[in-house]
């Protein structure tokens, strides 16, 4: 579904994504695990143009995403019109400052389609509600982000993202600036949606979590993908001694 | 020679008319200030330098300065003017740089995940200026802005070298007809506190609206 192709970026002349390349099926969830620095969140935001790149091709169902291609050779980027509807295909979630502070949950997550995909406000507002009782928050609908906890903030932030019914869910860190007994109810909401099929890349340090949900596992060092596989092999029988190296760190 | 009651009722009257000055000038300003800001982020560099330049100049000038210069200047240009109109000239053109760098900053604070987020959504511009970057601007801005509200009222003093008739210039006829220096001064300088006093209540009113919002600053 998501196709990955080459793709290459620097910042000031330091090559932070060297030539990545990752195809993620339908439904599929992909787990980037990797030291700070080595490219892994910089691919994330790449992958819904929040960082542009400079070389390589996104493609999504198909559709290759963020440039065309012109007959001299050369890319263009789309215009923002189109750009905004390709990220809508997407939704992310980052570490922290995930709610906007001066709207309630409801409005937060009613934000992206009422006035990203200009949907009814009725219609916005009944899904929100629902998803926000997916995510166990029936209760705190009209609450403000300053009154909520972390983890709550984190969930209504992945109700957010899927109401605009991404086919693709990015999670960067989502649970890495949580106290450790609020993080387990953020993982609950994520592996809930594990059973319906949507496609996720996450960031993430939790390798139990990742190993649990994760179909496969990319290692990533110095802007490459040094090793990708099932969980399993990824974290019990690493062949790079990089990430042998680095598990051994992290355990 | 004492004041009067008399002259007490033309320091009110005065102090009436320093007040329309600021609220005038600060209405202006602000309006100034919000085509200004924008300017500041512009992808072309020619807008940046201009606001640059803009905010360099007006804030690196005294303000009594400023008013000799658009008084002659706009003397110079059309002849007899109002000193009034040039003194509402002078205090929004100084506001609005003020207002502008207060601005700045308010976007500035703006974290980096909510500006990714707006785009990620796919919110067109305007609305990621209008449900985003206006609310959350408005509320981080407000103190400095009020702070901005306050100076507004004691930089009008300023007008009366260019014979804007308001308090100042009240208070010193006043003086220079009776002499009664310190409690002429002093009924001034209390107008002004209550002035400033009375902007400060309204901030605190408003900040505390924000708080039981949920928005009370602390937490982003």
């Amino acid at each position: 579904m998501i196709e990955i192709r080459g793709l290459r970026k620097s910042f000031g002349g330091m090559a932070v994504l060297n030539g990545i390349d990752l195809s993620i099926g339908a439904g599929e969830i992909v787990a980037l695990i990797g030291r700070s620095g080595c490219g892994k969140t910089t691919l994330l935001r790449c992958i819904n143009f929040l960082e542009d790149y400079d070389a390589g091709e996104i493609k999504l169902d198909g559709e290759v995403l963020w440039y065309r291609q012109l007959e001299t050779g050369e890319r263009r980027r789309y215009a923002e019109r189109d750009l905004a509807r390709q990220r809508q295909r997407m939704g992310i979630v980052f570490q922290q400052f995930n709610l906007f502070p001066h709207m309630t949950a409801l409005e937060n997550v009613c934000l992206g389609p009422r006035f990203g995909q200009r949907l009814p406000a009725a219609a916005t507002e009944a899904r929100a509600r629902e998803l926000l009782a997916r995510v166990g928050l029936a209760d705190r609908l009209h609450s403000y982000p300053a009154h909520l906890s972390g983890g709550q903030q984190q969930r209504v932030a992945i109700a957010r993202a899927l109401a605009m019914k991404p086919q693709v869910l990015l999670l960067d860190e989502i649970t890495s600036a949580l106290d450790p007994e609020l993080v387990a109810e953020v993982e609950d909401v994520i592996r809930a949606l594990t059973q319906e099929g949507i496609a996720m890349v996450l960031v993430t340090h939790a390798m139990s979590f990742a190993r649990e949900i994760a179909h496969r596992i990319a290692y990533l060092a110095e802007g490459q993908i040094a090793e990708l596989g099932k969980p399993q092999d990824i974290l019990d029988r690493p062949r790079d001694p990089g990430l042998q190296d680095f598990l051994r760190r992290i355990r | 020679m004492e004041m009067t009651l008399f002259d007490l009722w033309v320091l009110t009257r005065a102090a009436s008319i320093s007040l329309l000055l600021a609220l005038a000038s600060i209405a202006f300003g602000t309006a100034l200030a919000l085509l200004l800001t924008p300017l500041a982020f512009a992808p072309w560099r020619i807008a940046r330098i201009l606001y640059r330049l803009y905010v360099f100049v007006v804030r690196g000038t005294p303000v009594l300065l400023l008013a000799l210069l658009v008084f002659y200047a706009l003397a110079a240009y059309w002849g007899r003017i109002s000193p009034y109109a040039a003194g509402v000239v002078v205090l929004t053109l100084y506001l609005g740089a003020l207002f502008a760098e207060v601005f700045r900053g308010g976007v500035l604070a703006i974290p980096r995940p909510l500006w990714d987020l707006s785009k990620s959504l796919g919110l067109p511009r305007l609305s990621i200026l209008r449900r985003v970057v206006s609310p959350l601007v408005a509320r981080y801005t407000l103190p400095p802005y009020l702070n901005v509200c306050v100076m507004a009222v004691k930089a009008s003093s300023v007008l009366s070298i260019i014979s804007v008739w308001e308090l100042t210039f009240a208070s010193r006829e006043i003086i220079e007809r009776t002499l009664d220096v310190y409690r002429v001064l002093g009924v001034a300088a209390l107008l002004y506190f209550l002035m400033c006093f009375a902007i400060d209540r309204l901030g605190r009113r408003l900040e505390s609206r924000l708080a039981a919002k949920g928005f009370a600053g602390e937490r982003l």
